[in-house]
């Protein structure tokens, strides 16, 4: 190999190697190309497929945004009365918002916005549009044509927020009942929260068994009454005896549903049905049936009240003293705890037990709101107990569930449930809760007319002579009881109540009205009690719900109470008697 | 043992070379003006002016010189390169003499029949001379820093022309293709690390010096939502209009954020917006793919041209081109900072469109003549 020779090799060796370098570094650079070309299609794929495709569902894009009916169709379904008046509705309603950094000219748009909203401060304004944020509030709850103002300012800036607002057309009438539901459209309180699923799916209006103007009534009458007492609540229930449906429930003081955030508690807390309350005297209907249903009693049965009752270290007397022996009606007419304790004490505690248990004044009641109040009952029922439960203390409820159980004696002997829907076959899988229990004979249809015979008397003869209103026999019964404070029951502190029934030859409609705490006043000598304070009340109510409601009046007004006056002694007779003892 | 080296004919014949030119590179560069024409026409609202047939003739003008410039010897290009660099430094200083005021930087020269734009025509010419430079370089060259020392003056003297116009991008984009020339070359990995290292040191000072649109560019990538109404507005709009796309894309001529001027410089460096809003992430992939066609077949005719100047040349001109794809769609994306930089072959502009179609004429000229005999000395 010349020398030549292998100078040459040694070129083509050096050349080859240069070469294969070129080669790697073409590959090299090759391969950079490749990775910058998977990011750009990797990038791609993030924004167009992910951020663009996938992420802008449901985003607020533009107010251009075609309108989707389906969007329409969500909206939480309408709550109506009986009669189909609008209880509440979720409305559509925009909030302006606005992002600074895009404001071209915070100023001009300052002078915009509060030439369109006058109540708006310009000051204000325009530190927001001025500030760091990206988004504050210039405005919530607008109307359409503010809308549309804004729309025609066109500055990108501003946006609308789309909310459903949930408004209660009747503010605070009926408040308790439907309760509220918060910002994000859920139900809180009474139906709108335990039919929350119901009203969020479904397209029918929810149709209550309240009848607004009753409602309105009641109301009226209730919040009249506390006022001329200055009482510190109040409740009411007007009810259909027959099916239990409730056309009006009221509690006082009450709050606008849509103040719910901003409602006193007390204001918001429920007395019809979650308020439990000793309700006094009108539990000596459920004694006097008890008594008339188990023990076969009769009404010349006769109790002594001459003395007060003795029973271990406790006393029974009576506020209405009679001071004599008095007849079964009489006992009831005149209200004596005595007597109705010594009909407690015959039915024997076991039967009335089990009596007021059937009558579901022991248990929860079962009405569709969430509200329920668990009632207080003595535990364990000692012998004592069943003597004051008979007048209605010991055992505290509801005055939902003293209505029910005063329905289930006069409607001829059935119990009922109290309900508000008023077509339960609308509710679906969500009926569970109101449908009724199968049809229970309480007491005999006998029985049930004694006991309207009774209420009638008390009307015409006893303490409840200021709630009869002409026409519609109005039966009833008054109820005064004192609330228990510390150490004891409160002489001063009452809870004054009375329940009516009318027409009491065939009762239709129980009307309760319970006033808390009521304060004498000189117009009523004083007293404060169901007589005085409830009683009127039911009067005005009654006679209002008959023309609302073009109920007739009875023809002829017969006296259902006339078989009971034998057993009644008159003043003549009591004073003769009262002379005749003094000899 | 000596591997017999075919005969090279130095003078081949004029269907020889029709035989020997690249197809399917012609054919790609063409479906990729094919796109631009289309975007441009949606970009005029279905029109046809002012962007698309001025865009059409000048293609047509630039396919010319494409095939003018493959068909003649590339040892003649191989003579003319510096002679060109030096031309090119020259139309640049004269730009900086006697420019024409356009968007605020001084960048345009007036031919009388065509606005150019020398820092355009400079990229071409960089690669060009470079790849004169190294096609006599030994490994023992590219070690000595004695040696490189003057083709790095070959990029940072025009870069430095350019920088003073100003024009960040386009003497980013030359640095960059003068180092892939280096890379090329064979330059020590080890350089490269140094390289970068110092950049990587005089950033705080390039800070210094940037101009404040540019620093806010820099900020606005950092953060574009910072200010929406001001130099982040294009890189979000971009994004949404992008994002608007979809898929499938809003269809021809029904792009909404294109075309109803929320997109500013639609027609030139945010084409690729235009084009995917109305075409999609389909659309989008295959104008990539497209692309991604070019640098390969730039890959594969390297591979088969026989001489370092070839080589080089090509390896240059299809990096070039591929840095300027990347760097726009990255761009339009907002993966980088916006820059100036066109889609070649796509946006609208009459330079870049003639440079891009000079440059492959030249790679083709390399091509064609791939087996001619070259002087090592």
């Amino acid at each position: 190999m010349s020398l030549f020779q292998r100078k040459k090799l040694h070129m083509v060796g050096v050349r080859s190697g240069a070469l294969e370098q070129a080669r790697g570094r073409i590959v090299m650079m090759s391969a950079v190309f490749v990775v910058c070309y998977l990011i750009v299609v990797a990038r791609s794929v993030d924004v167009m497929v992910i951020q663009g495709v996938m992420m802008n569902k449901g985003e607020e894009v533009s107010l251009y945004e075609e309108y989707r009916p389906e969007e329409k169709q969500k909206r939480r379904a309408d709550i109506v009365d009986r009669n189909g008046v609008l209880l509440a509705r979720s409305l559509e309603v925009s909030s302006l918002h606005a992002d600074p950094k895009m404001v071209l000219d915070p100023a001009k748009l300052a002078q915009d916005l509060k030439y369109i909203f006058p109540d708006l401060v310009y000051g204000d304004v325009l530190k927001k549009l001025q500030g760091k944020n990206r988004f504050v509030w210039i405005k919530r709850n607008l109307t359409p044509q503010e809308q549309e103002a804004i729309l025609q300012l066109g500055s990108p800036a501003l946006n609308f927020k789309f909310e459903d607002h949930r408004v209660y057309p009747h503010g605070e009438l009926g408040g308790h009942v439907l309760g509220y539901s918060g910002i994000d459209g859920q139900g809180l309180s009474g139906v709108e929260a335990s039919f929350n699923e119901l009203l969020h799916n479904a397209q029918e209006p929810l149709a209550l068994t309240i009848d607004v103007r009753i409602q309105h009534v009641l109301r009226r009458e209730i919040a009249a009454q506390m006022q001329k007492h200055h009482a510190k609540g109040g409740a009411g229930v007007i009810m259909d005896v027959r099916d239990g449906s409730v056309l009006a429930a009221v509690s006082l003081p009450d709050f606008n549903p849509l103040d719910y955030q901003t409602a006193q508690d007390n204001a918001k807390f429920n007395r019809v049905s979650l308020g439990v309350y000793e309700l006094g005297s009108t539990f000596k209907i459920f004694s006097t049936a008890a008594l008339l249903e188990k023990t076969g009693g009769n009404m010349h049965q006769t109790f002594d009240v001459r003395e007060s009752l003795k029973r271990g270290r406790f006393r029974i007397s009576d506020y209405h003293g009679q001071k004599r022996v008095l007849t079964l009606p009489e006992v009831f007419m005149h209200s004596s705890n005595i007597g109705s304790a010594l009909m407690g004490e015959e039915v024997g505690t076991e039967g009335l037990k089990s009596f007021y248990n059937d009558l579901g004044l022991l248990d929860q009641s079962k009405i569709e709101i969430g509200e329920v109040g668990k009632p207080i009952v003595p535990s364990p029922w000692r012998d004592l107990h069943t003597l004051t439960a008979s007048y209605g203390h010991g055992v505290a409820v509801s005055p939902l569930q003293l209505s029910s159980a005063v329905a289930s004696i006069v409607n001829g002997g059935n119990y009922v449930q109290p309900t508000l829907i008023l077509n339960k076959k609308s509710l679906g899988d969500d009926n569970k809760r109101s449908m009724p229990d199968q049809k229970l004979r309480l007491i005999s249809p006998e029985v049930s007319h004694r006991m309207r015979q009774l209420l009638r008397l008390t009307v015409t003869e006893g303490t409840g002579g200021k709630a009869d209103v002409p026409g519609y026999l109005v039966g009833g019964k008054t109820g005064t009881a004192e609330k228990p404070g510390v150490g004891g029951y409160n002489k001063k502190s009452l809870i004054s109540s009375f329940v009516g029934v009318f027409p009491s030859n065939d009762p239709h409609y129980v009307v309760y009205v319970m006033v808390d705490e009521p304060q004498g006043i000189k117009e009523t000598y004083g007293y404060a009690t169901g007589g005085w304070v409830a009683a009127p009340a039911v009067k005005n109510i009654i006679a209002s719900m008959a023309s609302i409601l073009k109920i007739p009046p009875v023809e002829g007004e017969p006296r259902i109470e006339e078989s009971l006056l034998r057993y009644v002694k008159t003043k003549e007779q009591i004073k003769e008697e009262k002379k005749l003892a003094t000899y | 043992m000596i591997k017999a080296v075919p005969t090279l004919d130095n003078n081949l014949n004029f269907l020889t070379k029709i035989q020997r030119l690249s197809w399917a590179l012609i054919l790609f560069i063409i479906i990729s003006a094919g796109i631009g024409f289309t975007a441009l026409y949606s970009a005029a609202e279905g029109n046809l002016d002012p962007w698309a047939s001025k865009q059409i003739i000048r293609f047509c003008v630039g396919m010319g010189a494409l095939f003018f410039i493959a068909f003649v010897d590339i040892r003649w290009w191989y003579r003319l390169a510096y002679p060109l660099y030096f031309l090119g430094l020259i139309l640049l200083v004269v730009v900086e003499i006697k420019g024409h005021i356009g968007m605020g930087a001084q960048r345009w020269i007036n031919l009388g029949f065509i606005n150019l734009q020398p820092s355009e025509s400079m990229k071409i010419v960089v690669v060009l001379a470079l790849a004169r430079y190294f096609h006599t370089a030994t490994p023992d060259d590219m070690r000595n820093i004695r040696f490189l020392f003057p083709a790095a003056m070959l990029i940072l003297t025009p870069v430095a022309l350019v920088l003073l116009q100003p024009d960040l991008g386009t003497s980013l984009m030359i640095v960059m293709a003068g180092i892939t020339m280096f890379f090329l070359s064979g330059a020590p990995i080890l350089y490269f690390i140094i390289g970068g290292v110092l950049v990587a040191l005089s950033l705080p000072v390039a800070w210094g010096f940037m101009h404040d649109y540019q620093k806010q560019r820099v900020l606005t990538f950092l953060n574009p939502e910072s200010d929406p109404l001001g130099s982040g507005y294009h890189i979000i709009q971009s994004k949404i209009a992008i994002g608007s796309g979809g898929i499938e894309g809003r269809g021809f001529l029904e792009g909404t954020q294109s075309r109803l001027n929320f997109l500013p410089e639609k027609q030139t460096d945010f084409i690729f917006t235009l084009w995917v809003e109305e075409w999609g992430f389909l659309g989008g992939l295959f104008l990539l793919g497209i692309m991604g066609g070019i640098f390969l077949f730039g890959q594969l005719m390297a591979q088969k041209i026989r001489y370092s100047f070839g080589r080089l040349l090509t390896i240059g001109i299809t990096v070039n081109f591929s840095l300027y794809v990347f760097i726009n769609t990255a761009m339009v994306m907002g993966l980088i900072p916006v820059v100036g930089a066109p889609l070649p072959l796509i946006s609208y502009g009459g330079t870049s469109m003639l440079m891009v179609l000079v440059g492959f004429g030249l790679m083709l000229s390399a091509y064609v003549h791939r087996d001619a005999k070259l002087p090592r000395m």
